[in-house]
Formats: C-alpha cells, structure tokens, sequence
C-alpha cells in the first residue's frame, strides 16, 4: 500500500518534471506565405507578425526560414514605402530595419518548400536557406495564401496537397528533423490541409473548417487594402497580450481555447491525435516551446570521459594517415594518367573520372574577310547545284 | 560638379594610398550635394582593407568574415557588387557620382574575377559564389545561372593588382527584375565595421533610402598591391549613393500620404490675369529648399565611428558641395573646413555626440555648377505584335567638339532573338534629319556571341564612336520565343525583364590606367512575351478527358458485350435448370399452339 503511494508520487513527480522542462534542444520556424500580388497585402502582413512574434520570443534569425513571395515594403504601391503594417493604427512597422527574408519572389514555390523541409537541396545552397533542425527540434510551421479543399495554392500558378505536406512531414519525421511539430494555417478550408498528416508528434491548427472562407480583419484606407486576416488577428492578439515573456507558462490549450468563432468567422480546428498522448498531453505544451527558443543542453555520458578523448584523438589520427597514403597514391596515379588524357578530375571517392576537353565559348570578334569567304563557298556549292541541275536536264532529254 | 567632387575624393585617396598599406585601416566619407528640383545626392563611401597575408589566415580585422570566407571558398579575387533601384535623371542632375563606377544596372548586377583552371571550373565556383551570396544578401542571386551568365571581352578590366601568373576568368550576371529593400540593406550594414551604431552609418534607414527616387549599393573588393613592396591588401570598398526627394523625405512617416498646401501659403502668380482669391497659379519657388539631416534621414549622425584610422586627416568626414555664401549650422563638436574652389566644405567629427547639418531656405546668387554627361544614351523595345519587334538604341553626343568613343555592352534572355544582319544605324545631326548610315562608320568591332536556348543568352559587344553634335540610332529585329508552360513566372503578363546595357566610355587621350573608367547604365527594359490563357490547358485536359472517357466507354462496351434480343435473354439464363424450364414452357406453348410473337 505504501509502496504504491509512493510510485504514485515517483509517478506524479516525473509527470511535473516532464511539463516543467521542454524536452526540446533547439527551436526552428518556418514561416510560409505563398500568395504574389498587391491585394495579398494582408498574406506578408500575417507571415510578417508571426516573424516579430517569434523573434520577440527569442529565435534567431538564422533559426527562421522566412518565405516571402512578393515585395510588398518596397513595392511602388505603398504609400508607405520600406514598412508593412498589420493594423489600420500603423503602431507597430512589421518590416522594420532589421529583417532577413530567406526566400523571396519566385523562390518561393512548392519544391523549394518540400526541399527545405525534407532539406534536399544542392550543395551549394547556404546555411541560411536550410532548415537545419534535428530529433531535438520543435519546428514551428505557419503557412497562409488562398487555399482550397485539401490544397494550397501558390503564387498563384501551383499548389500544394494536403498529401504532399503529409509525405514532406512523413519524411522529416523519418529523417529525424523534428522533435515536435506544431502546424498552423491560414486560409479558406485550411483544416483541410492536415487531414492526410500521419507522422507522429504533430499538433495541427487551421483557421477554417471545409466549405468555409477565412476573412480578412480589417482594411486600411491609406494602404487601400485589407491587412490582416481574422484568426492570424486573433492568434496574435493572444501571442502579443497574453504570452509577454519568453519565460511565459500559458500552454497551448490555452491559445486554442482563445479561438472565438464569433469573432474569427469561421470554426478553427486543432488536431491531436498523431500527438503522444493525445489531446490531454498536448494541451500541456507551452506556447514557447514552439514560439520560443528555451534550450535544453544534452550532456552525453560517454565523451564527458577523459579515456575517450584520447581514444577519439588515437583514431583521428589514423584516419589522417590513412588519409595521406591515399592522397599519395592518387597523386602517383593521376601522374601516370595526365599523359593520356587532357583533362583528369578527381572524382569524390577518389575515382578518376576522364573528361573530354570542353571550352565555353566565348564572344568572338565578327569579321568581314571571314564574311565574304563564306559569300563565296555559299556562291560555288549554288553554282556547282545550278551546274549539275542544268547538265541532268541536257543529258535526260537525249 | 560632381566630378570635382569625385576628384577631391580622389587626390584624398591619393594622399591616404601612401600610408594605405601601414595597417589595416578604415575610411568612411560622405558627401551631400542638393540637386536641381529640390534633390539632395548623398554618398557614403566606407573602406578597410586587410593585408592579404591576415586574409588568407583568415584573420579578419574590419574585413566582413561572412563575405571573405565565401571569397576564399569560390576561390574569387576580384568582386563587384550592385544593388540599385529608380533612374539617375541625368538630364537634370548631371553626371553620375564616381563617373558611374560605383553604379550598377537596375536590380542586382554582380561581376567577379575568379581563379581557376578551365573554363567550367570557373563556372562552378560561379554558382557557388552566387548561391552563397544570396543567402548572405536575402537576395535571388541563385537565379544567375548559365542563362544569365557572360563572360565580356572589352568592357570590364580588372580593378585591382593580380598576379601574372594567376587564371582569371571574367563572369558577369544581372538581375535586372530583382526588388531591393530592407532585407538587403540590413546584410550590408552588419558588414561595416560600426554596424550602422555609429559614424555616417548611422544615417541609414531603410524607410528613408528606398523611397529614394534613385539609390545604388555596392561592394567592391579588390586586391591592391604597392609597387615598391611584395606586399599586398585586399581592399573592401562599400558605398551608397542615394537622391532623395527633399519635400518627401521631410514628410513624418506616420504620416507620408501628401497632403495639398493650404491656401494661406500658397505663393501665386500675381501676374496671371485670372489671378483671384480662389484661383491661383502657384509660383516655382527660386529658394533652395531648406533642409536637415534630421528631417531628411529621420535621425543624426551619431558621432564618430570609433574604429577609424584616426591618424589619416579627412577620414571621417562630411563633405557639403553648397556655395561658401549658404548658410550651414552646425552642432557644437565639428571642425569646419572649406575648400578654396568656392564650392564645397568638410567637417571633421570630434566628439561621440550627435550631429547635424541645418541648411535653412535661402536665396542664392551663385549655384554650384553642374557637369554635363558625355553621352545621354536610351534603349527601348520597338515594333508591335507578338512575335518580332525591333530593339532601338539613341545614344547622342552632347559635345559639340569631340568625339565620343565606347563599348557597348549588352546581355539579352535566349527567348529575345536578335538578328545581327538586321543591324542598322542612323546618324541624325544638328539638323535633326535622319540619315542612314553605313553600319562600319559608326562600329568598330563586333564581340558576338548567338544564344542557345534555355543555355545561354546572347551577348553583344560593340566598339562604337559617336561623331560631336549627333545622335546615332541602332535599330535591329528581335523575335520572341515562345517559352513551355512551366518555363513562364507567375506574373507572366506583366512582361519579362531586359537587363540594362552596358556603355563604358573609352577615354583617347589619357591612356593611363589609374583613373577610374566612365560608365553608365541604360534603364532595364520590360519585354511583353505571347503568354497562354494559363486556365486554357486545364479546360483542354478536362473536354479531352470527358471525350475520351466517352469514346472509350462506347468502344469498350461494342467490344465486350453481346448485343441480344429482348425474347434470347430468357434462353441464354445461365442455370441448366432455367434453361430446361424455358424450354419446357416454350414446348407446353406451342402444344397449346400459341405462337411465340417476336418484338
């Protein structure tokens, strides 16, 4: 009897230990907006506020994949020019004098989304394009537009599925690119978007249940469009109000118990079940865990050891020298080989590759000598043709 | 009277060059001129360098590491960078700041000297340059790909001191559609060494420099080599140069919509006949505008960067080019000198206060005299239809002595095909007339390269001169390309951008290579492409679709089924017991003798 009270207790204490401390190591934001054109205003201006909100709460830039698909700061039709406001009051000025947008204009299409979130992408691409989170991450996902039935349209011109998303989320989770996930989405049907989901530790939200618009907020007359959309208002307003400190405890239950149908317009959705533990263990999550960036530290037991340093030390050692031998006989081989070739390249894995020489061609002068050379070979092989012709009709009538 | 501007810029750089190379150092200069129609030119020049020995070690002092190491990574000795939005009115405002070397085409313009063994090697550090320069500047640069890649024969040269030894290849890429704000302009800051905290960075304000109505940045890096010692530095020079609208930038930012001058401060034309109390004809102010720097820039400048080489005279200076008899306050805690020729002034920042300029509205008897250009070039897409049109160039001399001589450089997308052959020029003189020309009177040569489609561009050369008091017109025949559907942006209609030409003026008679060359740009232009009603396919797929499903349906059904009579139905039933009961009716039936109607 006393043994299970006390279990009971063990059990309670570790359960309080779980919701005290994010068990996360990092936080990473991929923040979406997928519509072009001046009357999508109200898009960068959602995608924008999400950004101040996340940055407020300490992510770092170089944490934040922001996805801009057009310029609307320097935009010829801004009155306002350099700025992108979220309400009519223009208190807060969303583009400010420090901002880094990672993808913008054409960039920003579905395969470069899918690549950056299953992060396969080229070589060259740099560290600020990449979303380089790992099992420890809580990925942050905001994604608005013009959408439909299970799809998301972009820029206009392609969509995304709600099984497209499904499968890049699929892969992440795979992959171990993310510890857990929360979705959010703006547009009309959005709660159709995760439907498909199956990885795990996922929580989803969307403004919008099928068959239903998502509306703008409000307009403003000087800027002559609408600026924000009704649930990212809403989101925001309770982010801004209410979540002040990145030390703040409200949990996510809280953030979607804020959802006012009265005032959003449409019925907002939340998925929990690919969530561990479901709905119950969900609501516990705090809002900076995704919003936020509280960073656990993980301490692994074996390098902390001073006899696996010098075992580590030991074998990079050897790797080194085996390293050089190799060097040594590529060198000798490739010696032997640039008589035969005119190109050698050393492949990745040390494979000689042969390529055949090519040159790019170069401008090159236009001369007229050159001109009338080629006049003259053209005027032969048409006299030559004129010749032969004439000669067939003579001989073919005899 | 920028030139002369540009020359004391020069003669000061001259006097810093013999001590450029003691350690490594930092510049930054900027110098304010008001423009006609109440115009206010401002250019920052900001410059360190660190010995190349310090940068290969990749020990960085004022040198920005995030871009020195993207250099050493693509192996790239020589940089230029550009980013630029709206025109330079040369008509109005003379010629351009730095003679146009610090300008860049609409967009963003990038052109480098990178070291490699071919041809194609040189290529891939080119995209590796360019990719990682994008993600540095939150710019699209990973769009300059083979299309949009020319390697120029004549029309650059390198800036700086290279090694003999060393192979170089030239690679040019333009943008000329790409948006630069903010996001651009902060990567820029965090490279200088104050970070835009302090010294004439501190001016800079997004909301302020991209409601210019003509800016330019640029990054130029180049190694310079003393002649007398082995050693060498890598030289970063950062600038901005900027006209702002006096009238707009004053107004409040909260509160930027323009609004009309109340009738009490309209000042009217009394002379007008129909001059009332409600009618007015509003008179050009004679005035200079006056101005601050507060009210222009939003802010002031926040004392003196730290960092500068303290020891060089004029380093931290701002340079006013007004007439000595405008009147300039000043905050307490700057040394004023004034430059003999009458037009310009510099102060020297002393104290970490703030500082600032007040220039009140004033009547002048003497303006600063404006340099005309030596050439006013324009280029624009001619013809109608969707399928040719024509390219037209007017490139006019002003001078009516000389001559004027330069390359013409331009870079055209494979789906705008020129035809050379077509290629004509028409001299227009004093007297307005046009006369055709033979083309070699006014070419000199030709540097051609044809594009491939969806490879490369085309890219075009010519050495041109440009008799004194006349006006050349160039005319040839383009057709454009119909692109794949996938190949058309989003905002097909708009149009596709045409990168701006290059025009580099040769200068005869001063062969000496250490005065910066002329250039200048043309703006960028929009070429409208026969586009496809792009809801078009999807129609197509679903009427082919529904015809389809039809035809296959009927066939399918021909195919495999057997058409039998209404009556056979109950004789083909499957079971041997159905059958032998139909039978069996059909036999009682006809013992009854009734006969079995057939429908």
């Amino acid at each position: 009897m006393i043994l299970s009270a006390v279990l009971l207790v063990l059990l309670l204490a570790i359960d309080g230990l779980q919701v005290a401390w994010a068990e996360h190591t990092s936080n990473w934001a991929v923040l979406v907006s997928t519509s072009r054109f001046w009357f999508n205003y109200r898009h960068l201006a959602n995608v924008l506020s999400v950004y101040r909100t996340v940055k407020r709460l300490g992510i770092p830039d170089s944490q934040i994949i922001l996805m801009l698909p057009d310029d609307m700061a320097c935009n010829p039709r801004n009155a306002f020019p350099g700025t992108v406001y979220s309400n009519a009051d223009r208190a807060v000025d969303l583009y400010g004098e420090n901002i880094e947008v990672d993808y913008r204009g054409y960039e920003v299409t579905v395969e470069n989304f899918i690549r950056l979130l299953t992060d396969r992408l080229d070589k060259d691409v740099p560290r600020s394009k990449r979303l380089g989170s790992d099992s420890g991450s809580n990925v942050l996902v905001y994604m608005t537009g013009h959408g439909g039935d299970r799809f998301l349209k972009f820029q206009d011109s392609e969509e995304i599925g709600a099984w497209d998303l499904a499968d890049a989320f699929g892969q992440m989770w795979e992959k171990k690119r993310y510890h857990e996930l929360l979705f959010m989405i703006d547009t009309c049907q959005a709660n159709t978007m995760y439907t498909h989901l199956y990885s795990s530790n996922i929580i989803a939200t969307g403004s919008s249940a099928l068959d239903q618009s998502s509306y703008s907020h409000h307009a403003d007359n000087d800027i002559g469009v609408a600026v924000i959309d009704r649930w990212t208002y809403y989101v925001l307003e309770f982010l801004e109000t209410q979540v002040t400190t990145p030390n703040s405890k409200l949990t996510l239950g809280d953030l979607f118990d804020s959802y006012d149908e009265t005032k959003i317009h449409s019925q907002p959705g939340v998925r929990w079940d690919l969530f561990p533990g479901g709905e119950r263990e969900g609501r516990l999550r705090t809002v900076v865990d995704f919003f936020g960036n509280i960073q656990n530290v993980e301490v692994e037991g074996n390098s902390t050891e001073s006899g696996s340093l010098v075992k580590d030390l030991a074998e990079i050692a050897k790797l080194v020298d085996r390293w050089r031998r190799r060097d040594q006989e590529h060198l000798s081989t490739t010696q032997n080989n640039t008589n035969s070739s005119p190109l050698v390249l050393l492949g990745n894995e040390g494979r000689l590759t042969y390529a055949p020489q090519k040159r790019i061609a170069a401008a090159t002068k236009m001369t007229s000598e050159d001109c009338w050379s080629k006049r003259l070979v053209g005027a032969l092989i048409l006299t030559g043709g004129v010749a032969v012709w004439v000669a067939g009709s003579i001989f073919g009538q005899s | 009277m920028i030139p002369l501007s540009i020359s004391i810029c020069i003669c000061l750089l001259a006097l810093f060059s013999s001590r450029t190379f003691a350690a490594s150092d930092y510049h930054e200069q900027l110098i304010l001129q008001p423009l006609p129609s109440s115009s206010l030119l401002a250019s920052f020049n900001f410059r360190s360098n660190a010995s190349l020995q310090s940068f290969e070690q990749q020990h960085f002092r004022f040198f920005p590491r995030s871009l020195g190491q993207i250099l050493q990574h693509a192996q790239t000795k020589e940089l230029h960078l550009r980013f630029s939005t709206g025109r330079w009115d040369s008509e109005s405002w003379g010629t351009r700041p730095w003679n146009g070397s610090k300008e860049g085409a609409t967009g963003v313009e990038l052109w480098a000297w990178i070291e490699a063994p071919t041809d194609d090697e040189a290529f891939a550090r080119w995209i590796a340059l360019t990719q990682s320069l994008s993600g540095l500047f939150c710019a699209s640069l990973n769009f300059i790909d083979s299309t949009r890649t020319t390697r120029p024969v004549a029309s650059f040269e390198p800036a700086g001191d290279h090694f003999p030894s060393s192979q170089l290849h030239l690679l040019h890429g333009t943008l000329p559609g790409e948006v630069v704000c903010t996001e651009n302009l902060t990567p820029f800051l965090k490279m200088l060494p104050c970070k835009g905290k302090a010294g004439i960075s501190s001016l800079f304000d997004g909301h302020k420099l991209f409601d210019a109505s003509w800016q330019s940045m640029s990054i130029d890096v180049r190694p310079v080599c003393s002649e007398g010692d082995e050693r060498c530095v890598v030289e970063i020079e950062q600038t901005i140069d900027m006209v702002l609208d006096i009238d707009r930038s004053k107004r409040p930012r909260d509160n930027s919509i323009p609004r009309p001058v109340p009738a009490d401060q309209l000042a009217c034309d009394p002379s007008k006949t129909y001059n009332s109390e409600n009618i007015c004809y509003p008179l050009e102010k004679t005035a200079e505008t006056g101005w601050s720097l507060t009210e222009v820039f939003g802010r002031g400048i926040k004392g003196a960067c730290p960092l500068i080489d303290n020891e060089i005279p004029g380093s931290m200076s701002v340079c006013l080019r007004v007439p000595h008899e405008r009147d300039v306050f000043i905050t307490p805690g700057a040394f004023e000198s004034k430059n003999p020729d009458g037009f310009s002034r510099c102060y020297i920042l002393l104290s970490p206060d703030n500082f600032d300029l007040v220039l009140p509205e004033q009547e002048l008897q003497l303006k600063v005299p404006l340099e005309q250009p030596v050439l006013h070039a324009e280029r624009t897409i001619i013809g109608h239809g969707q399928e040719r049109g024509g390219m037209q160039v007017i490139l006019r001399n002003p001078s009516n002595t000389s001559t004027v001589d330069f390359i013409y450089f331009e870079s055209l997308p494979w789906f705008m095909r020129p035809y050379l052959h077509t290629l004509q020029a028409r001299l227009a003189g004093i007297d307005g007339l046009q006369r055709q020309v033979p083309v070699s009177d006014i070419i000199g040569d030709i540097f051609f390269r044809p594009a491939i489609d969806r490879e490369r561009g085309t890219q075009l050369e010519l050495v041109l001169s440009v008799p004194p008091a006349s006006a050349v017109t160039l005319i040839y025949d383009i057709e454009k390309a119909i692109l794949r559907y996938t190949e058309y942006p989003p905002d097909a209609n708009r149009g596709f951008n045409v990168a701006p030409a290059v025009i580099r003026l040769l200068d005869k008679k001063d062969n000496s290579t250490t005065a910066s060359p002329v250039y200048l740009r043309t703006t960028s232009i929009l070429l409208p492409l026969p586009t496809p009603d792009f809801s078009m396919p999807y129609n197509v797929i679903i009427l082919t679709s529904t015809v389809m499903a039809l035809a296959f349906g009927s066939i399918f059904n021909l195919l495999v089924r057997r058409f039998i009579a209404a009556d056979e139905v109950a004789l083909g039933s499957h079971t041997l017991k159905a059958r032998l009961f139909s039978q069996l009716v059909v036999l009682r039936d006809r013992l009854r003798g009734k006969v079995v109607k057939v429908e």
